[in-house]
């Protein structure tokens, strides 16, 4: 008997339908891992600024020059600062037009902070939902191609005089590769976005506690004057 | 531009990882029927430990002699040298002319001669190896004129009305090399003189099977074959 084909001459024998599920599940697979990666080091780049601006803003540091500072550089601001900006800009303003109504105050305080809020999840969660349509479609694609595979397959060996079994075995044996190769782009995917989305949710908590301190600090400051 | 910025380390992350794991799909993961380990004997040296003058006689005609059983043709002369009267290694032996001497010659030629075994034993390792190769080539081959010859025999054979299951007939065929039927008789009835009679009618309605082209695949199994007929299938 001749040596067993190799995996890319099983590949190279597949029918045309069965080389383009597997050319898309390759594409699925490098797009999710690409966003795997960038959701990694984008989260973790997150977490380290939360860190740093917290301990920033907890080391006594007057507000105000705080702001000041996130001011000149606004066009680069991320995550917390963001938040800390819409709120604490709204109080300024608010106070340099003369408001004194505390309530009223801390209304559009909290409302500036709730849209900064919303704008960093979205950030935050971007790409996450095409993590999930990998992992839970490609599992499918993979199997319509293994599926379609071995039914042609089958279908060789109706006109065969004699089935054997070495007659279908190289077609279902390629066919199979596209369910693996649908595992495989899944399997990440499924990882990463369960991962990625319980991170997403740990970080809004953060902000949504800072968001929280920083009202009642300037809650309080709008009393006291 | 962010984007770039953000996107060019993850995309070059990803495609080093698929690039790994096609490498690894392609290269190495090959199916391991392809390594076809030769292991080689290993050769160990054996030596004549020179002992007292009273022992040392007797080891030399000791070791001599399981060597010229496992390869007679090897070095038929090595007896002359160590010893005139080997039948008799028990006897004590009269002083040689220089025994030193003669113990070092018999140690060299016990080792080449180790050589030259190991070195025989080798090759019929690796024949033996090659034969089996060829023997699964064989089979599979085999396996399939089999299954031809079942598949024209199932079409020739008509099941008498009175068969019943249970029944079996044993009928031996014997074939020239061309495929032809040389002769059919049957070996073990089946209790039923219709029943048998439609198996030979069978194999004889057949006429020319197809075999094997190869002599010796013929030889080995198709020459003589015996089959087994059933009504609800027939099998070799």
């Amino acid at each position: 008997m001749t040596e067993p084909a190799s995996v890319l001459e099983l590949i190279a024998s597949a029918s045309i339908l069965v080389q383009a599920v597997m050319v898309i599940l390759l594409l699925a697979s490098l797009a999710s891992w690409v966003l795997i990666f960038q959701r990694w080091f984008g989260l973790n780049r997150v977490q380290r600024e939360i860190d740093e601006f917290e301990d920033e803003f907890w080391s006594g540091i007057d507000l105000a020059e705080l702001s000041g500072e996130l001011e000149e550089r606004e066009d680069e601001l991320t995550g917390i600062e963001t938040v800390f900006n819409a709120g604490f800009g709204e109080y300024r303003r608010l106070s340099a037009a003369g408001t004194t109504d505390p309530d009223a105050v801390m209304q559009f305080v909290q409302r500036a902070m709730r849209v900064a809020l919303t704008h960093e999840e979205e950030r935050l969660g971007r790409h996450l939902p095409f993590l999930a349509t990998v992992g839970s479609t490609s599992v499918y694609v993979g199997l319509f191609g293994t599926v379609w595979g071995i039914m042609n397959a089958f279908r060789n060996v109706a006109t065969m005089t004699q089935a054997t079994l070495a007659a279908v075995a190289p077609g279902i044996s390629e066919a199979l590769i596209a369910t693996a190769m649908g595992l495989f782009a899944a399997i990440p995917a499924v990882i990463g976005y369960n991962r990625f989305a319980a991170r997403v949710e740990v970080l809004m908590k953060r902000y949504e506690a800072f968001a929280d301190e920083l009202t009642s600090i300037l809650h309080r400051t709008v009393v006291a004057t | 531009m962010g984007i770039v910025r953000d996107y060019a380390v993850p995309f070059a992350l990803a495609v080093l990882l698929h690039g790994g794991v096609l490498a690894l799909l392609f290269q190495n993961w090959q199916p391991e029927t392809e390594e076809l380990r030769l292991y080689e004997p290993r050769v160990m040296d054996a030596k004549v430990i020179v002992m007292e003058k009273s022992v040392r006689k007797r080891p030399v005609p000791a070791t001599e002699q399981p060597k010229p059983a496992p390869a007679p043709r090897a070095t038929p002369p090595p007896k002359p040298k160590p010893k005139p009267p080997p039948p008799t290694p028990s006897v004590e032996q009269p002083p040689q002319p220089d025994p030193e001497e003669e113990l070092v010659r018999a140690e060299q030629e016990l080792r080449d001669r180790l050589r030259d075994l190991s070195a025989q034993s080798m090759q019929l390792a690796l024949a033996g190896e090659m034969a089996d190769l060829r023997d699964m080539e064989a089979d599979v081959e085999t396996m399939s004129y089999a299954e031809k010859i079942r598949q024209a025999i199932i079409e020739a054979w008509s099941r008498p009305p009175s068969a019943r299951l249970g029944m079996q007939a044993r009928l031996r065929v014997d074939l020239v090399p061309s495929g032809d039927l040389l002769a059919v008789t049957i070996l073990e009835s089946s209790g039923n003189s219709a029943f048998d009679r439609s198996a030979e009618v069978a194999v004889r309605k057949v006429g020319r099977f197809e075999v094997p082209k190869e002599t010796r695949l013929f030889e080995r199994n198709f020459r003589r074959f015996t089959l087994l007929f059933k009504p609800e299938d027939l099998l070799r």
